[in-house]
């Protein structure tokens, strides 16, 4: 084809509102058994070469000679540059280049989109200088998002299914009809009930937008991957201060303590590498926790390859050697910490000590001093020496040791983070992040230059022209009764839930989501989504093929970072900064006049936006405003009129985002005209301390009543819990706990008189003795303080003598994230593999070397692999990275056949799942020539399969770490990438781990199905948290 | 202007951002690649570690590929970045031969040379590399070495760095600040191991394992059982240049201290069997017009038309078959006279274009009138008048043609093996070694032929054999070789995958078997079919000989 019909195909795919019907429709009544072929010529990049006569470069050389790093913003709309491939002809190519923000994993990177003006061709994606977060510079994976736009494989039109369920036939339809079908369910669920609508998001890739319209829809529908993720580390951080994740200044940071690789993966990755590494130059320590030699661990001053689920172990041992030797901020510990409590806890009974003189103290003494605190922490944590953390972790002491040293002298600069890792990986992984962050408590690194921050205080979300009120119903498939205290959804125990009864969803829509794949116990997701009883209609709203996606009822192609809207903002750094996504094309197109009423008419093919989508969903859901929803999605400008995006956005940026309205001004720019140009916005920076602010609104007469009231206080005894005392007038109070409350809300705390806001604990203190977990079912001392709780991967439960070994299963790598990498043809030329790290020792006990094949037995089944064989492992465990062993089960169809196995699946009645690969990545044909350049066979094994699901019983938790019960050398009969799973085993396992719940129904204080003050998403209203007479089980 | 990089391995995180911006950049094919993030893992649990090393071309201050390259398509800017202009290269892949850094590699969409050019396009206007605008670690810093302001002068100016293969003397010019020995140098491990960290290895050869060992013991082997007479248990000696594996292992054998390769980039060889045939062809070609010269112009035998003419026939035959297996061997075979319309005269495969040509042009005159003479349609005296002026002029070019290939091969600075002195002279054995024996075929063929060639072919065939067995097993496989990496080649030819190749083909049958029929035939009978078995003997052994030779070096890593 010539570039001129290339450019017209192009141009003429773009501008039409409804696509041509004469390509690739598989007509319903003929030609069902093909698949569509979603490969279309008008997602080719343009191979041509335009040319510009007399083309005038604009150098942008420094004044004194150096080079520079990026155009500068006001050349952006118009700039030159020449092309690289046709080099050293002089090919002059005149680019708009539209910012935007990758989706390849949750940092939200800048990036900025090279698109041709000739050809709205997208030439390349670079980053973004003006992103505060990422600075310009990426990982692997922005780049790569060149690839996924113009992957041959792309789904470039709404599909739905033919045929039963998974049987692979597909036709294509409008989105009208997607519109109006998939919106009558709904309407049709959500007149009969509030929780048979579900939207389960992988990756959410925006804040707060799509929240917003299941609150509007009126259920209880939020369901999310967190508890796959960071559900463990949440809940430590959570109890400890209300915020769930951390936020490190690694920049100013003397000791940067990392558990998990976040050099390479971590949370945020890219943006925080930066920051490691600028911290490590100026001569930060690091100390890496991992059992696995991590690209991190090797950049470290000190590695800890200790066993896992011993992190908590070795961290008290450094926070018992800050407190035997008085070397922790006492200060920050007195002003901040709920020490009265813990005190009042010990007096009470609550928290046993083995002292008997501090027992007799605090019983004698009606005040309660810090010293008694002190004590306290002594003789708590005096059992955690070295040595025990070095023989229960199998680590060298000295390391240990080393460690300590270097936090013992942080001088409040210890920088923190764990993010999966051990958190996520051991049963009892919460605690794990709340040891952690004990050692930011006593080093008084909180919220300091080169401390560790809470999220909340470094994102900025802004919020929308008109917020929804709060559901009225629970939705028993995402909360159960079981789980009181999980972050958050059980949703990876959905399809257990489903088998055993608890309900069934109307309309399921997995987003940027591929369940069946990326959880554990895939087998058991699989039978769920071919049960169209249980699941009744599953809509996928994917950019590309996956293996859930394949099982459902309609495939909606939405865009990938260049194609669509959304808002963002990640607490990278010290400071808040928001991110503004953009339909890049689309933005070229308005750029050169063009009118573009969908994102889907700028898109490739059709493909779509869910902003747009979920307007248009809504308002067809609704379409006379009787449900109450339609009134959600109308334009604050045009009152009865459906909103635009450009609408939308354009009121947050007015009204919702401090002094960008004047920055923009200043540029003689609309805020919405700033944000399309730069694509970020910084709204604060060295931001520290947050929790010693006063008081938003207390003058200074009534601060000082506060503190007179706050000396009384101090003088009464203090036995009575929750006593409040109203002073005079504005509706203040203080209570007995030194609480500021307004209107009965605490708003701040009382600290040496002054009024501060704290943090949000029902405390507003850093809780050391968690109040939460002692009432609501946890009262022993392991949870209620930071304790190691012991592992269910513990050395106790692995006989590495009967050949059990510890498979380390969820490790990243840097240049892919989950499923979504997989069409990145750059990212799997460097990685497409994941054999078995496994430490020479092992190796030779089990007769094999790296490349030979071998059988992982796992509680529920198997698979085969081959091995990597290293020193950078510890002796013990096996690793594998969780990103591989991508599928599909059409030669033609399904994920992309460089980047995938070929492989069938075989179901037995009795449970028993298998698949087996029939062959490995190949070479083909398409309009890109690369793909016949596949070189790679190997793809990888999909080992979650066989692990079994782990819920832990406080955070909800998925915990990763599988025991291997038996590693092998593969025998003859054992193929490569082979999986088999019993699922009755499956839900076996499952069974075992809810008998370790407390059910809120036994152990609730207050009836309610969750503490009021713990994070959900989309709360609803206090009466919806009371707990059901019979719940399942029950 | 000097333009370098500097890769700060202090802040490198191994992330491989550098490696997608440039594919990008660059629109470089799957299959290749311009820069990549090369992994060593090293140590024991728990004191291991992974090493990080940003790979791509030095942009050396000496480019070898600038000098090696036929027609300037390789070459050196006057801001020192060397660049490339697919437009204008043959594909003739002599610059991945020339480059000691592995940096060069054919793209499969335009079938020339291609590397990293320091995003030349982009620098053009003020704007960095697109790798080091995208390091998110600012790990790559790009810059004009010579002006002071530069961060990259600063750099240099205070840290201790290190290049890749400083010995090269090509003056490289990727510095590396905390280089780690290990991932610098390509030979520290023994072998590439069967799989990388997470990507697959291509086999080097099919159906074999991917690099198969090249004849070492391994360090468990070649424990010491010798003991001395205060009773310390003794290691034997190792060859030179080829260690055993000693501490450095890798990590499928029991590892006290590991030294494994976890990522690299994969490379093919570049030149493949029509090298070696061509160095055949040449030799013959050549061979058959110095013996040709030399026995007609010191009267070693007496004219006959028929036999000088086929004789002739046969030379330029095979210089015909050099000149095209040259041109077949090249990715861009269309692009063949550029060579001669635009050649870098540096070059010796300009050079060595020009020699042909010239040769085929003396040789395919003289041959034109001898035949017209002896087909009777020129008058024998003017064949007779020419011919010692044509033999005598054409010797020398025959020579050329000879010989020629060793200067080549010398300027392949990327083979050390290739660059030996006795190069020339063995070029030149092999062809009075292989111009003799098919001579000795020939004379089969010719009963009338004059009795004095065939001893003159028998004579010049046993002493190029014995001359060649010398230079062969005293000369280039027994003396030590100067670098490590010809020492290895060499050891890969006589005890690793080549061993079969030199030992039964070229040294069994390409010269024991022919010099026991050279007895055969002076002592027990003597029949013309014996010399053409030899012959045909001594070709196919120079051929594996060549195979080996040209192969083995390549097999060596570069990076």
């Amino acid at each position: 084809m010539t570039t001129k019909n290339n450019v017209l195909n192009l141009l003429s795919t773009m501008l039409a509102m409804d696509a041509p019907a004469t390509r690739d429709v598989t007509d319903e009544n003929n030609g069902l058994d093909r698949a569509p072929v979603a490969r279309e010529e008008n997602n080719k990049p343009v191979l041509g070469l335009p040319s510009f006569s007399d083309t005038e470069m604009i150098p942008v050389r420094q004044e004194d000679g150096r080079l520079t790093n990026y155009p500068p913003p006001d050349k952006w709309d118009d700039w030159v540059e020449y092309d690289g491939k046709a080099w050293p002809k002089k090919v002059a190519r005149r680019y708009t280049l539209v910012p935007t923000v990758c989706f390849n994993c949750e940092s939200a990177c800048g990036l900025l989109a090279y698109v041709d003006k000739e050809t709205y061709e997208v030439k390349k994606f670079e980053g973004n200088p003006a992103h505060p977060g990422s600075r310009g510079r990426n990982c692997a994976k922005g780049p790569a998002t060149h690839n996924q736009t113009y992957d041959p494989e792309r789904i470039l039109y709404p599909l739905k299914r033919v045929g039963k369920r998974g049987d692979g036939r597909w036709k294509r339809i409008t989105w009208h009809q997607a519109l109006d079908e998939i919106a009558q369910k709904m309407r049709h669920s959500r007149k009969q009930r509030r929780d048979g609508i579900m939207y389960h998001v992988g990756r959410p890739g925006e804040d707060g937008y799509t929240n917003r319209c299941i609150t509007a829809w009126g259920v209880d529908g939020h369901n999310s991957h967190t508890n796959i993720c960071s559900a463990g580390a949440r809940a430590g951080y959570s109890f400890w201060g209300g915020f769930d994740r951390p936020s490190p200044d690694h920049t100013n940071a003397r000791v940067i303590m990392l558990i998990s690789s976040h050099l390479e993966t971590g949370h945020y990755f890219n943006p925080h590498a930066q920051r490691i590494i600028e911290g490590k130059m100026k001569g930060a320590k690091i100390i890496t926790f991992d059992p696995r030699l991590s690209n991190t661990a090797s950049m470290s001053d000190v590695w800890l390859p200790c066993w896992p689920g011993s992190e908590s172990t070795i961290l008290l041992a450094i926070a018992n050697y800050l407190i035997q030797n008085d070397h922790y901020d006492k200060e920050f510990v007195r002003r901040w910490v709920n020490w009265q409590d813990t005190l009042q806890a010990v007096r009470q009974g609550k928290l046993t000590v083995d002292d008997p003189d501090l027992q007799a103290a605090l019983e004698g003494s009606s005040a309660l001093k810090f010293e008694h605190f002190e004590q306290l922490l002594k003789v708590l944590y005096a059992e955690f020496t070295f040595e025990r953390a070095a023989d229960e972790a199998q680590v060298p002491v000295e390391r240990i040791r080393e460690t300590a040293e270097y936090v013992a002298h942080c001088d409040g600069k210890l920088a923190t983070h764990t993010w999966r890792s051990a958190s996520i990986g051991n049963l009892g992984g919460w605690q794990v992040a709340r040891c952690l962050f004990f050692l930011n408590i006593l080093t008084g690194s909180v919220g300091t230059p080169g401390g560790t921050s809470a999220n909340s205080w470094n994102k900025f979300v802004p919020k929308p022209f008109k917020t929804p009120p709060p559901g009225e119903t629970w939705n028993e498939l995402n909360l159960p009764h079981e789980w009181p205290l999980a972050h958050y959804e059980m949703s990876f125990l959905l399809p257990h839930f489903l088998e055993e009864g608890r309900g069934e969803i109307d309309v399921y829509f997995s987003r940027v989501y591929n369940p069946m794949w990326i959880n554990p116990d895939g087998f058991v997701w699989l039978k769920a989504l071919l049960d169209e009883e249980k699941i009744k209609t599953h809509v996928a709203l994917t950019p590309t093929w996956n293996e859930s996606a394949w099982f459902a009822d309609y495939i909606l192609p939405m865009g990938h970072a260049g194609e669509r809207h959304d808002l963002m903002s990640q607490e990278t750094h010290a400071g808040q900064w928001i991110a503004f996504r953009q339909p890049v094309r689309r933005v070229a197109l308005e750029r050169a006049g063009k009118q573009v009423r969908f994102s889907h008419e700028a898109n490739p093919g059709e493909v779509w936006e869910e902003n747009e989508f979920w307007i248009q969903l809504s308002a067809h859901m609704d379409p006379d405003g009787s449900l109450g929803i339609r009134q959600w999605f109308e334009s604050p400008y045009r009152p009865g009129e459906i909103i635009t995006i450009d609408e939308y956005y354009q009121w947050i940026f007015e009204n919702s985002v401090p002094g960008l309205p004047e920055k923009a001004a200043a540029e003689k720019l609309t805020p919405l005209a700033y944000m399309r140009k730069y694509g970020a916005f910084e709204v604060t920076r060295d931001n520290y301390v947050p929790y010693e602010k006063p008081v938003a609104g207390i003058v200074e007469e009534e601060a000082k009543k506060l503190e007179s009231f706050t000396f009384q206080l101090a003088e009464v005894a203090r036995g009575i819990a929750r006593e409040v005392l109203e002073i005079e007038p504005k509706g203040l109070a203080i209570d007995s706990s030194n609480r500021i409350l307004k209107a009965g809300q605490p708003i701040g705390v009382m600290i040496d008189g002054e009024p501060l806001v704290g943090v949000n604990t029902p405390s507003r203190k850093f809780e050391f003795f968690s109040q939460t977990l002692y009432e609501w079912g946890w009262p022993e001392k392991e949870h209620t303080v930071p304790w190691p709780l012991k592992s269910h991967v513990h050395p106790d439960h692995i006989d590495r003598g009967k050949g059990e070994m510890l498979l380390l299963p969820n490790f990243r790598l840097p240049t892919l994230i989950h499923t979504r990498s997989a069409n990145a043809k750059w990212l799997y030329e460097i990685s497409h593999k994941n054999p078995v790290w496994m430490h020479p020792s092992d190796a030779t006990r089990l007769n094999v070397g790296t490349g030979d094949l071998i059988k992982v037995e796992t509680e529920i089944g198997y698979f085969v692999d081959k091995v990597w064989v290293t020193e950078g492992i510890k002796p013990g465990v096996i690793a594998m990275s969780h990103h591989l062993g991508r599928w599909r089960l059409q030669e033609n169809t399904g994920v992309n056949p460089g980047m995938s196995n070929l492989a069938q699946l075989e179901l037995d009645e009795q449970g028993n799942y298998k698949l087996n690969i029939i062959h490995g990545a190949s070479a083909w044909d398409s309009f890109d020539p690369d793909t016949s350049r596949i070189w790679w066979k190997d793809v990888g094994v999909h080992q979650n399969l066989t692990h079994a699901v782990h819920p832990d019983p406080v955070s909800g938790a998925h915990c990763w770490l599988q025991k291997a019960v038996n590693v092998t050398k593969a025998g003859p009969e054992d193929k490569h990438g082979d999986v088999q799973v019993d699922i009755n085993r499956s839900m076996a396992v499952y069974q075992e781990w809810v008998d370790l719940t407390r059910s809120a129904m036994d152990t609730s204080p207050d009836g309610n199905r969750r503490p009021l003050w713990m994070k959900r998403p989309l709360k609803p209203v206090v009466e919806a948290y009371k707990l059901p007479e019979q719940p399942f089980g029950r | 202007m000097n333009y370098g990089f500097v890769i700060d391995n202090r802040k490198c995180i191994g992330c491989h951002a550098c490696s997608t911006a440039c594919k990008s950049e660059n629109e470089v094919p799957l299959g290749v690649y311009r820069t990549w993030v090369k992994y060593v893992e090293t140590g024991a649990y728990p004191d291991a570690r992974r090493h990080f090393q940003v790979t791509r071309c030095n942009h050396c201050a000496n480019p070898p590929c600038a000098r090696i390259c036929p027609v300037t398509a390789m070459y050196q800017r006057e801001d020192g970045i060397v660049d490339f202009d697919p437009s204008i290269c043959i594909g003739c892949k002599a610059c991945m031969q020339a480059c000691p850094y592995d940096a060069i590699y054919i793209d499969p969409e335009t079938d020339t040379a291609a590397k990293c050019h320091y995003c030349a396009h982009r620098t053009e206007i003020g704007l960095e590399p697109a790798c080091a605008v995208v390091c998110p670690e600012h790990a790559i810093i790009a810059g004009d070495m010579d002006d002071p302001t530069t961060e990259i002068a600063h750099l240099l100016a205070v840290q201790d760095v290190t290049v890749r293969k400083p010995e090269q003397g090509t003056s490289p010019k990727v510095f590396y600040i905390d280089g780690n020995d290990v991932s610098l140098h390509p030979t520290a491990v023994e072998r590439t191991p069967d799989t990388f960290l997470w990507a697959d290895v291509i086999p080097l050869h099919d159906g074999n394992s991917p690099t198969p060992s090249n004849g070492h013991p391994t360090s468990a082997e070649a424990q010491g059982t010798k003991q001395s007479k205060s009773g310390a248990t003794l290691r034997p000696t190792q060859p030179q240049g080829n260690a055993w594996a000693g501490p450095i292992q890798f990590g499928s054998t029991v590892a006290e201290h590991m030294v494994q390769v976890s990522y690299n980039a994969q490379h093919k060889i570049p030149w493949h069997w029509p090298v070696p045939s061509y160095l055949v062809t040449k030799g013959i070609g050549s061979g058959i017009f110095m013996l040709l010269s030399l026995g007609l112009g010191l009267e070693w035998f007496a004219f006959d038309s028929l036999t000088v003419t086929l004789a002739g026939f046969i030379s330029l035959l095979f210089i015909g078959m050099t000149t095209a297996l040259l041109v077949l061997d090249l990715e861009k075979p269309e692009r063949f006279f550029s060579i001669l319309i635009r050649p870098q005269w540096r070059s010796w495969l300009a050079r060595g274009a020009f020699i042909l040509v010239g040769f085929t042009i003396v040789a395919g005159l003289w041959w034109l009138v001898e035949a017209g003479a002896y087909f009777d349609i020129l008058a024998a005296d003017a064949a007779a008048n020419l011919r010692p002026i044509a033999l005598w002029l054409g010797l020398p070019l025959a020579i050329g043609v000879a010989v020629y290939t060793a200067y080549l091969f010398a300027q392949a600075e990327g083979r050390d093996l290739w660059q030996s002195p006795l190069l020339p002279i063995h070029l030149v054995i092999q062809a009075v070694m292989a111009g003799s024996g098919v001579l000795l075929i020939m004379d089969t063929f010719l009963p009338d032929a004059p009795d004095e060639l065939a001893t003159v072919a028998w004579t010049a065939f046993v002493v190029a054999l014995l001359l060649d067995l010398f230079v062969l097993l005293i000369g280039e496989f027994s003396i030590p070789h100067a670098s490590e990496v010809a020492a290895k080649a060499a050891h890969e030819i006589s005890h690793g995958h080549y061993k079969n190749h030199f030992w039964w083909g070229s040294i069994g049958l390409g010269h024991l078997v022919p010099l026991l029929l050279a007895i055969v035939s002076a002592l027990v009978f003597s029949e013309p079919f014996i010399g053409a078995i030899a012959g045909l003997c001594a070709v196919i052994g120079l051929y594996l000989y060549e195979y080996a030779f040209v192969m083995a070096p390549q097999e060596i890593p570069n990076s």
